[in-house]
């Protein structure tokens, strides 16, 4: 071949592969943004036919015809993945083909050259270049320089402050000491002169914590609700004892904020606040804060309307800045607990605080700064003359036992294992009450009356937010990431696990001889309680952070959305009615008296069958 | 031929592939490209070196003896082809740097005799025969020379000026390697994506990028980047043997001076550089007693940088945004932070690990620091530095040894 041919025929390989390689290229990026926009899963025909599905949930036909849009939509999926690839080796192949060709062009094309001028002064390429190294390496000191001076060292405020909050060099600042151990209530003579005008004012020191050794306190004699009693109402977060399970009658299956069916009242809330409403006779009690302020609401049960609202402030200790916490935590994200003589609230800020029913103030002292990332969260629960607190921070765990009268330290224990975020709740076992914990790595029960741990099970990991529950004579405890577990206390032995659904943030409930497990993720499951059999699954909604409740042998869920779903506490799914909040539900509702209780973010519900 | 390509991809198919595909999509999530491919049988693995010793002695004989150019190129194909295109890429004699920083400084770390010896080979033959990696085994090198079509020349204090980034890569390379917090060699590779066929897109950019304009700035990761180079450059100053332009003596005939793509051809001295002798003198004395002087400046930046650097491992950027924006623990979409909180690991345990890695980097900063202000003030002191030279000669520690300049001199033995 000669020369010229050979030039000619190179050019037209060039030409071709060219085009070849730039005709590849356009394909391949349509292709990539075909894929980046149609996401097999979300597919409209598929969503669409999913939202009819929910409509017809037995419609078979209907299902098929999902599949087969499913297994389409993946088959193109991969097909379009099969020819990204397969396109990347065709453009590969060209470009190099391209190369080649282009190569032999320019070789055919090239002259004889001529030797290089020496063009370029060595002297002034050596200045130039000294005085370049000294620029980038000055540039270079400086960059490391404002590098350090532009870096916050987190670890290092980790290590010196112990703490994990902004607040803490804040508090320091201020001078105010940030400790874990309680210190010492101050009672306050009551505005109206009710039988705790006789508290004494204790001398709280902000720095001494040999303080919170027993100081006297004159208590007014004051009967303790019977268990009876506490059936009757809704005292603690997730009705009494904090169990989870209700003993009303007539509970409403069906109402729609949006419509107003059913609704008896609401009221709207002024403070914002994660808890969930406790109630004794016709008091409602809910608290609600912010980064400034914290507030407890008392609301008549039968109107809705305000009956006292009361700030809580004044309390020696309390941090002057209040502690960092997340936005889904907040400041008030533990429920009230009250025994029908006084009602008990905690805040994020550990200032607890006790109102009589009539909002006289009784006591408030602080815990201590709690160090906590979240945000404190534990509820309290309330026997006899003890209010229950479990006070977890990052530094240390321990479960305290108030006076209910004086709010002075009864008793505390020192616990090993992490911080969590459960509520306590009060179990009958054996004849006695136990407040039985869930945290990493145990699940535990202590005695009311001294706080001695007395059985342990090691089963539980992770950042624990859902309570534990007690049914059938057994304790039942979960969390995402670990397993569901069900323990025999007296045996201080797990009795069966499961790790296919677990909630992150609602509890178990269990009555019946059935448990109910509600997840994030949307799920809700039904168990044997005594042998861990699963009966059956409900998948629906959005997920749920409201714990499921029981009464009247009903269970009653609320998920994200606020879409209530009551079903028969049974072996078999059978939804009973719905309601519609119309707006968010992290809460757990409350009743009495044939009635539900509802917080939202901005209101507070009365539901009744009207 | 064919049948032995046959069974290389045959081999890949039973070595490397997975049995089933990843079906992951639905979730958003994004499945992360590994750095190294799939495990692969001791015995393929032992090949591997043998390949390399073997394509190295070749290229060594095709260099200094054999004298071909040719020889050469066909051999660097090879080396694309096997250890790129087959090997997707790995093991690699430039990523093996950090695999022996890894284990120098972290005792729970084994390195395997492997890739000690992809190590070492290059380095051991480049003490010998000059860069001859570089020429024939090397299979980023290779494919960015193949695609030289128009090779520019650049100025003289340019190149000695980005020919500092190989050394700042290889700080950062050790430093990284040796706290555990990456291997960011092989992460940013430009050529592993093209070679996998399965990189980022913007991988996949960056080394056709790299390709694009190493049409007209020759083999710009090797001269500019690469930072195993900055060992070769330092063997490869002492070799033995080392290619020669003309294979007797050089008759001065200019024709070669344009033949190096990677203007690596040393002219003879000039004549007027003796007047300049004087100032050269002062200039050197002020440049050396300036050396301590620069490694102690970048030892102190260094270690001063140590917390904006390290916040590149894992581990202390989790824990300082855990600590900074606790609300992140809530975001469900942040798979680290979900891992972490799943994982039972307490908050101390993840501040205590990550403050024992950052003061390492404090430390390893320093050291990085130091030897990056050695590098500036020994190139600065290079620059005041004559060696009469006579002849055209390669310049031995940048020349790549790929043959090109032999074809241009006219004398033969």
């Amino acid at each position: 071949m000669e020369a010229d041919d050979k030039l000619k025929f190179s050019l037209n390989i060039a030409l071709v592969s060219g085009i070849f390689c730039i005709t590849v290229a356009l394909l391949l990026l349509l292709n990539f943004m075909q894929m980046s926009k149609n996401k097999p899963l979300e597919s409209k025909a598929i969503t669409s036919l999913v939202k009819r599905l929910s409509l017809e949930p037995n419609n078979d036909d209907l299902k098929q015809e999902i599949r087969n849009f499913d297994l389409l939509a993946r088959k193109a999926y991969f097909n379009s993945q099969w020819q990204v690839k397969t396109g990347g080796y065709l453009l590969l192949f060209g470009a190099i083909v391209f190369a080649l060709a282009v190569r032999v062009v320019i070789g055919l094309n090239s002259k004889i050259e001529l030797p290089k001028a020496m063009d370029e002064n060595d002297m002034i390429s050596r200045i130039i270049m000294q005085r370049w190294v000294i620029i980038t390496g000055s540039v270079l000191i400086v960059l490391g320089l404002v590098a350090s001076l532009a870096s916050v060292d987190h670890l290092k405020k980790y290590d010196v402050n112990e703490s994990v909050s902004e607040m803490s060099a804040a508090v320091n600042h201020n001078n105010i000491e940030v400790i874990t151990v309680g210190r010492n209530p101050v009672t306050e003579p009551p505005e109206n002169g009710l039988a705790t005008t006789k508290h004494i004012i204790v001398n709280a020191s902000l720095t001494d914590s040999s303080s919170s050794k027993a100081v006297p306190v004159v208590s007014p004699k004051i009967d303790f609700p019977t268990v009876n009693a506490i059936k009757t109402n809704s005292s603690a977060f997730r009705g009494p004892f904090g169990n989870g399970v209700f003993f009303q009658k007539d509970t409403p299956v069906e109402w729609d904020a949006t419509s107003g069916k059913n609704v008896i009242w609401k009221t709207a809330i002024s403070k914002k606040g994660f808890n969930s409403p406790v109630i004794w006779g016709n008091k409602i009690f809910i608290s609600g804060a912010d980064k400034q302020s914290r507030e407890v609401y008392c609301f008549d049960r039968n109107s809705g309307k305000v009956l006292w609202q009361r700030q809580v402030d004044k309390i020696p200790g309390s941090p002057d800045v209040a502690p960092k916490v997340t936005e889904d935590t907040g400041y008030s994200a533990p429920s009230l607990t009250t025994d029908g003589n006084r009602v008990y609230a905690i805040f994020a800020t550990g200032d607890i605080i006790c109102f009589d029913m009539a909002g006289n103030r009784v006591w408030g002292r602080n815990l201590g700064l709690p160090d906590n990332h979240y945000g404190h969260a534990s509820s309290l629960v309330m026997w006899k003359d003890k209010v229950f607190v479990q006070y977890d921070t990052n530094k240390m765990r321990k479960l305290m036992a108030l006076n209910t009268s004086t709010g002075e330290t009864v008793w505390e224990t020192a616990r090993s294992g992490k911080i969590s975020w459960a509520s306590p709740i009060l179990a009958e076992i054996n004849g006695k009450f136990q407040v039985v914990l869930s945290t990493e790595p145990m699940v535990a029960g202590y005695d009311v009356e001294s706080g001695k741990e007395l059985w342990s099970v090691d089963c539980m990991m992770g950042e624990v937010g859902p309570s534990p529950a007690f049914g059938s004579g057994l304790v039942f405890a979960a969390n995402e990431y670990a397993r569901l577990v069900a323990i025999d206390p007296v045996k201080n032995s797990k009795v069966w696990d499961s790790d296919e659904f677990m909630p992150e943030v609602a509890s178990p409930v269990s009555a019946g001889g059935l448990l109910f497990i509600a997840t994030s993720y949307g799920v809700l499951a039904c168990y044997d309680a005594r042998s861990g059999e699963k009966y059956w699954v409900k998948e629906d909604g959005p997920g749920y952070y409201s714990s499921p409740v029981i009464t009247d042998n009903k269970l009653y869920t609320f998920d994200t959305s606020g879409k209530m779903r009551v079903f028969e506490v049974a072996k078999t799914e059978k939804i009973l009615g719905e309601g519609n909040a119309a707006e968010k539900v992290t809460t757990t509702p409350a009743f009495t008296e044939g009635r539900m209780y509802l917080r939202t973010p901005n209101f507070i519900y009365c539901v009744g069958i009207k | 031929m064919l049948i032995v390509f046959y069974l290389l991809f045959s081999l890949e198919g039973m070595a490397q592939k997975q049995r089933f595909p990843k079906p992951e999509f639905g979730s958003g999530y994004t499945q992360p490209t590994p750095a190294t491919p799939e495990p692969r049988a001791l015995a393929l693995e032992y090949t591997d070196v043998v390949i390399l010793l073997i394509v190295l002695t070749l290229a060594s004989w095709f260099a200094i003896r054999k004298r071909s150019r040719k020889g050469l190129l066909w051999l660097s194909v090879f080396s694309l082809i096997y250890f790129g295109f087959y090997r997707d890429g790995c093991i690699c004699s430039i990523g093996s740097v950090q695999n022996i920083s890894l284990t120098l400084f972290d005792p729970g770390y084994a390195i395997s005799v492997t890739t000690l010896l992809f190590f070492l080979l290059p380095l051991i033959f480049t003490l010998y025969f000059g860069r001859t990696f570089c020429a024939g085994a090397c299979p980023l090198g290779a494919m960015q020379d193949l695609v030289i079509i128009k090779p520019l020349t650049m100025p003289k204090w340019l190149r000695e000026i980005l020919g500092i980034i190989p050394y700042i890569y290889l700080a950062f390379a050790v430093l990284f390697a040796a706290t555990g917090t990456d291997f960011i060699i092989c992460r940013y590779d430009p050529f592993v994506g093209i070679f996998r066929m399965d990189a980022q897109f913007h991988m996949i950019v960056l080394g056709v990028a790299f390709l694009l304009m190493g049409m007209f700035i020759a083999r710009p990761y090797c001269r500019f980047l690469c930072p195993y180079g900055v060992l070769l450059n330092w063997m490869s100053r002492f070799s033995k043997w080392h290619l020669s332009i003309t294979p007797a003596e050089c008759i001065k005939c200019k024709l070669c001076s344009d033949s190096c793509p990677f203007d690596a051809i040393v002219y003879p001295s000039d004549e007027k550089q003796s007047n300049y002798i004087k100032w050269g003198v002062n200039r050197f004395l002020i440049f050396a007693l300036l050396i301590p002087l620069w490694i102690l400046a970048g030892g102190f930046a260094g270690s001063k940088a140590h917390t904006w650097i390290s916040r590149a491992n894992p581990t202390v950027y989790l824990a300082e945004l855990l600590l900074s924006k606790p609300e992140v623990r809530a975001d469900q979409k942040n798979l680290d932070v979900q891992a972490f909180l799943s994982s039972g690991k307490s908050m101390e345990t993840l501040v205590r690990e990550a403050t024992l890695i950052r003061e390492k980097f404090n430390s390893g900063g320093m050291i990085a620091g130091g030897f990056l202000g050695l590098v500036f003030g020994m190139t600065l002191l290079s620059q005041i530095t004559y060696r009469k030279k006579s002849d055209y000669q390669p310049h031995k520690g940048n020349c790549f040894s790929c043959g090109r300049c032999m074809s241009y001199c006219p004398v033969k033995k």
